[in-house]
Order: structure tokens, then sequence, then C-alpha cells
């Protein structure tokens, strides 16, 4: 049964909303997981009272991002089967496992431990509630780690196989499921761009604390702990988008080449597009500003290597349509009758094109009058939106270049025990607050959109995989969505604004104790230069 | 007794620890650097916070001497 379009596009504005509402949320949580074990293993290795403070103020916030970032996430989960329907019982047998343990984990491990860590400081020793705080980190990141697994099986489909009799995908490796080179690098770029913001927030809002001079020997900690973390964060989420972006060129090459801006393939050493303007109808970039070399430098490491520009892939696409339209033809035929041997042996010789001969229907619902122009039309549709695309790419690694370039320099002065004098820095660092996010989006939308037009890429169209709602039942719904998470968004800030504004010093630290002396009996150096000086005379 | 379970426990952790380096060295190149990379962040931060602890107390120990000396 056709999907009325309307109802698809709405579906998509649906998931895209609440997606990129939900991560709004999740990167905080991932990254400050792990600062906060970091400032309490300090506090538990040197035993000074001001790392506890910080422990349980950052935590505070923690758990604030924490719960909506759970209340956001949890209607995600349900729309795969309200929304998604025929996309869920299409890959829900491999879908379903990692989404399960991802809500396992999030929902049990994750949720128990934070709520240890948040309430556990008088019940429990020292070395338990560090403990505590390091399963908080590592259970937030794992159920992360889940999802993107999932994720990753709609960018590049590996350990299943469609099942012509059961007319759906079945796994058939679970560790090529995990062990997916995508899920690998995409696993690791999420969580550390979740590195990346929690520093970045730590640091602005320490600066924010030292610039209106309040809770100074916090904030100078703080602020030095998260330079040196989102310095290193910053680094490594740059090193993997660079292997996100090898592992897209060889298994994603449309979405590479709507990142790129290109239409035409070329002979190498390719240039990059600096600056472009992509036309979807006129395949063309309007303008451009190119850098010769550089993009077969960055996707292939080589200047021998080459990519496919959209015309290439666009041919291609045609053959593999043709290919397929034999599969999704005896697919019908098995659909009546499963015991047909000639229709199996005619699906099994075509099912690696079943996806394109799908794209195809789309357009054609009778295979046999397909016209040439529909299977145009059709081969078309694999290039994703290039402009919207390109440009979020552009704007992820614009900030990402730009927040290496603010780490660098706040490392290098909170290095020196300089950096409260640095007002235009400490600014500076608030307004990056918004920054990393706007990353994380970014991000987000380079991987959704470069997959269309697959659910699960080069296997099932998008087209298909929405559920046969009305147009008003999701236009409301959407409605309804939008209104809900952002009256999440306006507690979250309420909610963070109040705590920061608040500070610490609930916690009996009103502006921090400064240095703390030594306990006389621990060996104290002697200060020697008076010493020195007197005996000198 | 306590030490020996204290063995036996770091002993467990220790073998858990090189099972999964073995097996992520080999399938999850990223994964396993995931891990040691979030273990290396971490500590270098911690380290960078016990380090303005030391150079605080001893910008302490240089005030007085810069006083006596002016
Ligand atoms: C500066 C160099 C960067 C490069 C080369 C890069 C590369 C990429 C690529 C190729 C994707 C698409 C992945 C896919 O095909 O599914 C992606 C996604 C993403 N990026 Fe980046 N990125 C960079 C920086 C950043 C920064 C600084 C952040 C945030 C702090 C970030 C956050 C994300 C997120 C959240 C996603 C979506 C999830 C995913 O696919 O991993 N990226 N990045």
């Amino acid at each position: 049964m056709m999907v009325n379009g309307t109802v698809v596009a709405l579906s998509r504005i649906q998931f895209a909303a609440t997606a990129l509402y939900h991560f709004l949320f999740v990167p905080l949580t991932l990254g400050l997981s792990f600062l906060l074990a970091a400032m309490e293993t300090v506090y538990v290795t040197t035993g000074k009272p001001i790392y506890k403070d910080m422990a349980r103020f950052w935590g505070k916030l923690l758990m604030i991002n924490f719960a909506l970032g759970v209340a956001t996430g949890l209607t995600m989960e349900f729309q795969f089967g309200t929304n998604w329907s025929f996309y869920s019982g299409f890959v829900g047998d491999i879908f379903g496992a990692p989404l399960a343990i991802e809500g396992l984990m999030a929902f049990f491990m994750e949720s128990t431990f934070i709520g240890l860590m948040v309430f556990g400081w008088e019940r429990l020793s020292k070395g338990q509630h560090l403990a505590v705080t390091w399963l908080v980190a590592f259970g937030s990141n794992l159920s992360a780690l889940w999802i993107l697994v999932a994720n990753s099986f709609m960018q590049n489909p590996r350990g299943a196989a469609f099942d012509p009799l059961t007319m759906r995908m079945q796994l058939t490796s679970f560790p090529q499921l995990i062990f997916n080179p995508d899920a690998q690098s995409k696993f690791v770029h999420t969580s550390v761009a979740g590195y990346v913001t929690a520093a970045i927030f730590v640091a602005g809002v320490s600066a924010y604390y030292m610039l209106h001079k309040r809770h100074v020997e916090l904030a100078k900690r703080s602020f030095r702990m998260a330079a040196l973390f989102g310095v290193l964060a910053t680094i490594a989420v740059i090193t993997l988008g660079d292997a996100l972006g090898f592992v897209d060129a060889r298994v994603q090459p449309t979405k590479l080449a709507a990142m790129e801006g290109l239409w035409k393939s070329e002979a190498a050493p390719m240039p990059f597009n600096l600056i472009a303007f992509p036309s979807q109808a006129q395949r063309r970039n309007v303008a451009d500003v190119r850098v010769p070399y550089l993009l077969s430098l960055l996707v292939t490491h080589s200047l021998t290597g080459t990519v496919p520009g959209a015309d290439a892939l666009e041919r291609q696409a045609v053959r593999r349509i043709k290919d397929g339209i034999p599969a999704v033809q005896a697919l019908h035929v098995l659909a009546r009758n499963p015991t047909d041997a000639a229709a199996l042996a005619e699906f099994d010789a075509h099912r690696k094109d079943l996806g394109y001969g799908f794209l195809l229907e789309r357009y054609a619902p009778d295979l046999n009058d397909a016209t040439a122009a529909q299977l145009e039309r059709a081969a078309r549709d694999i290039i994703p939106p290039v402009a919207a695309v390109f440009w979020s790419f552009r704007v992820m690694v614009a900030l990402g270049l730009l927040m290496l370039a603010y780490f660098v320099i706040t490392v290098l002065y909170t290095l020196r025990n300089r950096i409260q004098r640095k007002t235009w820095l400490l600014k500076t660092a608030v307004w990056m607050i918004p920054v990393p996010f706007i990353a994380n989006e970014a991000g987000w939308l380079v991987a959704e959109l470069g997959r269309q037009p697959w659910t699960v890429f080069d296997v099932l169209p998008t087209w298909m995989s929405a559920s046969t709602h009305s147009v008003a039942y999701m236009a409301f719904s959407l409605i309804g969505f939008v209104v809900l998470y952002s009256v999440f968004i306006a507690v979250e800030m309420y909610l963070m604004v109040r705590a920061i504004r608040l500070g610490p010093a609930e916690h009996g630290d009103a502006g921090g104790p400064g240095p703390q002396v030594r306990p006389s009996l621990s060996p104290r150096p002697l200060p020697a230069a008076p010493y020195g000086r007197r005996l000198e005379g | 007794m306590r030490t020996f379970l204290y063995f036996l426990l770091y002993m467990v952790i220790a073998v858990a620890v090189i099972f999964l380096a073995a097996v992520l060295g080999a399938h999850g190149a990223w994964y396993f650097a995931w891990l040691v990379g979030t273990a290396m962040i971490v500590l270098i931060s911690a380290a960078g916070g016990a380090l303005l602890d030391t150079q605080e107390e001893h910008a302490a120990q240089q005030a007085p001497a810069e006083r006596d000396r002016s």
C-alpha cells in the first residue's frame, strides 16, 4: 500500500524534530559524567574537599540534564512503532535487540547509578561512591553505544539478510552488527563530541563565576580540568570525524558526494569545495571556492585516490534499479506463493538490488510499465539534499576547528594559572557554550539527511517505511511534540540557570576555601628562600 | 583472607581487561581506542586539577618570599 507523501514528510519532520531536541541533552550527559569521574578521582586521591564540592555541584547539573534527556528520549523509541511501523516490521529483528539493550542500560544501569551518585554521598564510602560515578559515566556512554550501533545498521546494514519467506530482514551475525566499522567510528565520534560539549559547558559556567568573582577556587579548578579534557576530546573528535568520512567514502558514496558538493566525477587529485552553493535542480554548484588536491587527501588519504560524483552514482543507480526490478517482481510472486521455486531463484539472483527496485516502485507501482523517465527520476532520488548536507557538514567542521583553537588558548592560560585575569577569554568562554550544541545538531543533519532516500541504506527506501496515518493525525502529533519538547527545553534552561545562579554554595562551599593548607602531619616543604636569606645575613 | 580476596578480585579484573583488550584490539580497534583514550583524557584532566593545587601552594610559598625580598 502506498503511503501518502505528506504523511511520510510529516513523519520525517517529527522524528527529526524530536531527535534534534533529544540530542540537545544527550551529549552533555555523555561528557559531563566522565568529567565528574575525573573530579571525584582527584577528590579521592588527594582528599581535598573542594573537589567533592565540584563533583556534587556539576553532578546536580548532570542530574537535571539526565532527567530531561530520558524524558525526551522515551518518546523516540515509541515513534518507531507508531510512525515507522513498516520499517519496524522490516528490520525489527535486528534493530530491536540493540534498542532494547539501550533501553535497559539507560533505565536500569544508568538511572540506578545516577540515583546512587547524587543521593549516595552520605551513605557510601569514598571508594564506593567513586566506583558509582565511573559506572554512571560508562553506563551512559554504553547505552549510547547501542543506539549508535542501531543507527549504524541503518547507514551500513551489516550482519543481516532479507528473508523472502518471512518478508523481513534477519540477523545473521551479531559480531558483524556491533563491530561494523561505521558503528565503531560513529560511537567514538559521538561519545567524544559529548566530551567536547561538556568541556565547553563546564568551562563556560566556570568562566561566568570567575567573571563575577564567585566560587573562584571551584571555578578555576573546574575550568582547568575542563580545558584539558576539552582539548584532548576536540583532537579526538576531529580524528574520528576523519575516520567517519573515510568510512562514508566507501559505504555511503552518495552521502559523501552531498557532503562535498560533488556533482561531477573528476580525476585525481580532486579539489575540495571549501565554499559552494549547490543547486539540486541544476545538478551543479552555482558558485564555488575550491582548494586544489585537498579532497583526494581528505577522503582517500592519498593524492591518487578518487571518489565518484553524483553523475556516476546516478548512472550506477540506473543499472541497479534495472537489476532490482526482477527482485521486487519475484517478491510479489513469493508473497502469494512462498513455495514458488522459480521466483525464489529469480529473487536470489537479484536480491542485492532489491532496495533499488523499491525506489522505482514509488513512481511506477506496476514495474512492468515503468518508463525511462520514471527510471531516471528514481535514480536521481539517490542523491540526498546536497545544499543542506554540504552546509551542515561545513558548520560542524568549522565549529570543530574553532573549538580546537579556543581550547589550545585556554589550556595555555589555565596551565599558567592566569585564566582568571584574562577577562576577554572568560567572556569568550561564556559565549562558546552554544557552539558544541550547534555542531552536534549539524552532525546529525549530515548523518541523517545524508542517508536519504533510505531508512536502511541501499535496502529500504524512506517512502516505504512510514505508517499509514492520516495527515491530520501526523500534523496534530507533530505540533504536540514540538510544544511539549519546547516546554522541556524551557524547563531545562530554567533549572540549569537557577542551579548555576545558586552555585555550589548549597554544599557548604561559599566561594571555595582557597588553597588548602596541607594537614600538619604530612611532610611540608620548607620555604627555603627566607631561611636562606636569613642565613646569608 | 581479606588480602587474598583483594588479590583474587584484582586478578579477575586484570584477566578481564586483557581479554577485552585482545578481543577489541582484533575486532573493534576504535572501541579499544575509545576505552584507552577516555581513561587517558580523564586522568590527564584529573592530573591538571591536582597540578593547580601544587601551583597554588608553590605560589603561596613564593609570595612571602617576594614580600621579604622587597
Ligand atoms: C572537525 C572535524 C569533523 C569532521 C571531519 C566530522 C565528520 C563527521 C561525519 C562525516 C559525520 C557523518 C557521519 C555519518 O555518516 O553518519 C559526522 C557526524 C556527527 N558529528 Fe562530526 N565531524 C567533525 C567535528 C564534529 C564536532 C566538533 C562535533 C561536536 C562537538 C561533531 C558531532 C557530530 C555528531 C553528533 C554527528 C552525528 C552522529 C554521528 O554520525 O556520529 N562533529 N561528523
